[in-house]
């Protein structure tokens, strides 16, 4: 009985509940947060079987100074800014486009049949765009053929293996941005559309004065969380591209990657690892930051 | 409706429909392939009209890599999923109810884990997992999953339990239930449709991980993504039937499972944050 009235006690029941959760969080990120931060300051190679040496600051040190890193990362931000910016467009459009489809026949299959894009694999979409980019038998340059455009080896050619990659990527991604945008114009209060419509006002000023103002902040939500994802892209071009040819589709994780379990270097990729821990959690602050300005503006719209 | 809004009406949903069949004509074509024979895929040009046949996947089925892969991933992404519910929804539960300090820093920290890339969090995790010999281990694999499992399912659970009055839980304990009753018997039934969406969304997350099955799993605990990826090759080629079976059949559950319960697919993509019909 009395242990039943320990229990009860808000306080120790609350603890009770979060405990497990607490476990998880220490094993599993504190330690190895920990363990990050403590092995980024040694030279630590797997390869040589030599014991960790504790050098500084030496491998940021070297971060700083690697061109290939700086490289990559800036190739990073042009992946983000293009994918993420095409596939916005091309989400609100289809998403505006999806808007009034409540009787479309078959709605349920049609929506499934669009969003399967971003259930499947990254990997096994990689690679399959590889077969459909491949320069003999791929059907995509089949059709380049038969449109009279010629034969293009779209991922061992410089000059394209970016954008190839990043099709594939819209692709995938694109029915992200319709999911939130037909979120987004769901939110929109019925009776001001019927409002701006009884006003006659042309659709474009139907879209900037009544939609906007209300769709705006999910639209943000979802472009960030789709800025976030894309910095983290590299199970899609493992096995299409590899990060080739060259380096032209080595995106930054994909560089982690190759340092820490191709080359073994784990001091600096550890280094580099809670580089982009700092920069995970810089982007989890915006995105915190934006969730609260629409809560706040919920709470303004209910009082008012 | 007059003929001329009929016919307008027709032409949009005749649009609709071909947007959402040309952003699924890839995955068709990997269903397609899947039932070619080796020749038939390698074929120029490539072959709208063949003979179908099953090869691909009595061969797929005769491999003894599938069975182990395929088990792993099931059995590896349920248990998975199941845990980090449990344990989530339990949290949760003490963050709605009695927001003990911290509780924003901890759901800001918790969000944060999960937007680093995978190379960076799986770094420090392959060297512990190496040191306490975790690696390559089922239940190793399944609670690091879990754990990665955890935070999108406290995100989405909070969201669901702040939107049940308190009054439910007032009006339970003063008629003399325990606080467990209020927690099992009271709150879990009223938050279902936030149950199924954390479900649905880490499973199709774990489902389709690599990189962490790549490095931490073993030939008995790794998922079939990593079979794509070791199998890829075959008699100096790309062993194209094998892939094209293998990601046909992969592909398939979560297709599934959306098409039953796509009110959800929003609330999980989202992590809770944002809820509403699509």
């Amino acid at each position: 009985m009395r242990v039943r009235r320990f229990i009860e006690r808000p306080r120790v029941f609350a603890l009770l509940l979060i405990a497990p959760a607490l476990i998880f969080f220490f094993v599993w990120n504190i330690i190895p947060v920990l363990t990050l931060i403590g092995v980024s300051f040694y030279n630590y190679s797997m390869v040589t079987g030599m014991p960790p040496r504790y050098i500084g600051l030496g491998n940021y040190e070297d971060i700083v100074y690697s061109f290939r890193l700086w490289e990559s990362f800036g190739r990073t931000l042009s992946w983000v800014v293009v994918t993420v910016g095409i596939e916005t467009v091309l989400g609100i459009a289809i998403g505006i486009l999806f808007w009034g489809s409540v009787r479309l026949p078959g709605r349920r299959l049609a929506l499934t049949l669009l969003f399967t894009p971003m259930l499947m694999t990254p990997l096994a979409a990689g690679i399959f765009f590889r077969l459909m980019y491949e320069p003999s038998i791929g059907i995509i340059n089949y059709v380049t053929r038969w449109a009279g455009l010629g034969t293009f080896s779209f991922l061992s050619d410089r000059s394209l293996a970016f954008a190839a990659v990043v099709f594939v990527d819209v692709w995938m991604w694109t029915p992200f941005m319709v999911l939130i945008t037909l979120a987004a114009l769901g939110s929109v209060p019925k009776a001001e559309l019927e409002a701006a419509e009884v006003d006659r006002l042309p659709w474009w000023r139907r879209l900037v004065t009544v939609v906007l103002p209300h769709a705006k902040f999910i639209l943000m939500i979802g472009i960030l969380l789709r800025t976030i994802e894309s910095f983290k892209t590299m199970d899609l071009v493992f096995n299409m591209t590899g990060g080739g040819p060259g380096t032209t589709t080595e995106l930054v994780a994909l560089t982690l990657w190759r340092r820490a379990f191709e080359a073994f270097n784990l001091g600096w990729s550890s280094a580099l690892a809670f580089i982009l821990l700092l920069m995970a959690i810089a982007f989890t602050s915006i995105f915190l930051f934006v969730l609260n300005l629409r809560r706040r503006q919920q709470e303004r719209e209910a009082s008012a | 409706m007059n003929g001329s809004r009929r016919l307008q009406q027709s032409a949009y949903h005749l649009g609709l429909w071909l947007v959402a069949i040309i952003f699924f004509l890839p995955i068709f074509w990997v269903v397609l392939n899947a039932f070619k024979s080796r020749r038939d895929i390698l074929a120029v040009p490539p072959q709208l009209a063949f003979t179908p046949t099953l090869d691909n996947f009595r061969d797929l089925f005769a491999r003894e890599t599938f069975a182990p892969y395929m088990t792993a991933s099931v059995t590896m992404s349920v248990a998975a999923v199941l845990i980090a519910i449990a344990v989530a929804f339990l949290a949760s539960y003490s963050f709605s109810r009695f927001k003990p300090r911290g509780t924003d820093f901890l759901m800001f920290l918790l969000l944060s884990v999960r937007m680093v890339p995978a190379a960076a969090v799986v770094i420090p995790i392959y060297m512990m997992y190496n040191l306490v010999g975790w690696r390559e281990d089922w239940l190793g694999m399944t609670l690091f999953y879990a754990m990665f499992s955890i935070p999108f399912s406290v995100w989405i659970l909070k969201g669901f339990i702040d939107g049940v009055s308190e009054r439910y839980d007032e009006t339970a304990l003063v008629n003399g239930g325990s606080r467990f009753h209020v927690v099992f018997k009271v709150i879990l039934p009223q938050v279902k449709p936030g149950l199924v969406a954390s479900f649905i969304f880490n499973l199709i997350f774990v489902w389709n991980d690599f990189l962490f099955s790549f490095m931490l799993g073993g030939r008995t605990t790794s998922m079939i993504p990593v079979l794509l990826s070791t199998g890829l090759y075959a008699d100096g080629g790309v062993d194209w039937p094998f892939i094209s079976a293998l990601t046909g059949i992969y592909v398939l559950p979560p297709v599934i499972v959306v098409f039953l319960f796509q009110r959800f697919l929003l609330v999980g993509m989202t992590f809770g944050t944002v809820r509403g019909e699509v």
